[in-house]
């Protein structure tokens, strides 16, 4: 297992940082975007999440600890990461999923994201733990089609 | 990001490249907006160059949709690898958009009638 551990601001520089080393770590180990996706939109969809809602206004101050995992010689290779914030406690996946059968004049605008992390991901655990929201995600990386 | 712009006939063609997430997608946002503020009233997104997609991106697409809703305005998108295409389906957004494989088929469909 090839693990990178990063702590990175609420903000979205902090959120970038964090997807410039995913895609390091898998250019690495030559896995391609075809298979990486899901992994990558995850990540932004959970980041986004912290920095715009469970941390808001604390941008700088706070800090997201996140740990990329990535098994290359598993068949398929197997990613798994854990993001941990200190923001209040959320559990992402208590949220409703949005209906997505409304025109376009009737679509709520986001309430996506965290819907979409979970048809994405093989597996997605939240915990609060320490006074800290942990998000656990893993995914064995195959093509994905819908 | 880099976004380039090309005017095709009656149509602006829209090319983003690199990740449409959470940190980028406003740069395109911006340009979609300013670009429909001024007048334009026939967008193609060309979505080729786009690395993946995140709920952020899908957001500016669905922006664009509701403000070019009223005939004759109009958004095609196109150039959609395997996974931009899955977000999209994941999210129920396929039936919302008008939707061609390449460039020169959503300039057509754009350009093909006149302007009413």
């Amino acid at each position: 297992m090839d693990t990178r551990r990063l702590s990175v601001p609420a903000t979205d520089d902090g959120v970038r940082i964090v997807l410039d080393a995913v895609a390091a770590l898998m250019a690495t180990h030559g896995l391609s975007k075809a298979v990486t996706w899901p992994v990558e939109v995850s990540l932004d969809e959970v980041l986004a999440n912290v920095v715009h809602h469970g941390l808001e206004g604390r941008g700088a101050e706070s800090a997201v600890e996140v740990e990329l995992g990535l098994d290359p010689a598993a068949e398929p290779p197997l990613c798994e990461v854990v993001v941990v914030d200190d923001g209040p406690e959320f559990d992402p996946l208590s949220a409703l999923a949005p209906d997505t059968s409304l025109g376009v004049e009737d679509r709520p605008i986001g309430g996506l994201g965290i819907a979409l992390v979970r048809k994405l991901m093989d597996e997605v655990e939240y915990e609060r733990r320490d006074g800290r929201n942990r998000l656990r995600l893993a995914r064995r990386l195959v093509p994905m089609e819908a | 990001m880099q976004i380039d712009e090309e005017q095709a006939g009656a149509a602006l063609v829209i090319a983003p490249a690199g990740r449409l997430d959470s940190v980028s997608s406003s740069e395109l946002e911006k340009l979609v907006v300013s670009r429909i503020e001024g007048g334009e009233r026939r967008l193609v997104i060309d979505l080729a160059g786009v690395e993946y997609i995140s709920s952020a991106g899908l957001r500016v697409l669905l922006l664009a949709a509701k403000r070019l809703k009223e005939p004759p305005s109009a958004l095609v998108l196109c150039g959609m690898g395997p996974g931009v295409r899955t977000v999209l389906e994941l999210a129920g957004f396929l039936p919302l958009f008008a939707v061609e494989p390449g460039r020169e088929q959503a300039i057509a469909r754009l350009g093909g009638a006149a302007l009413a």
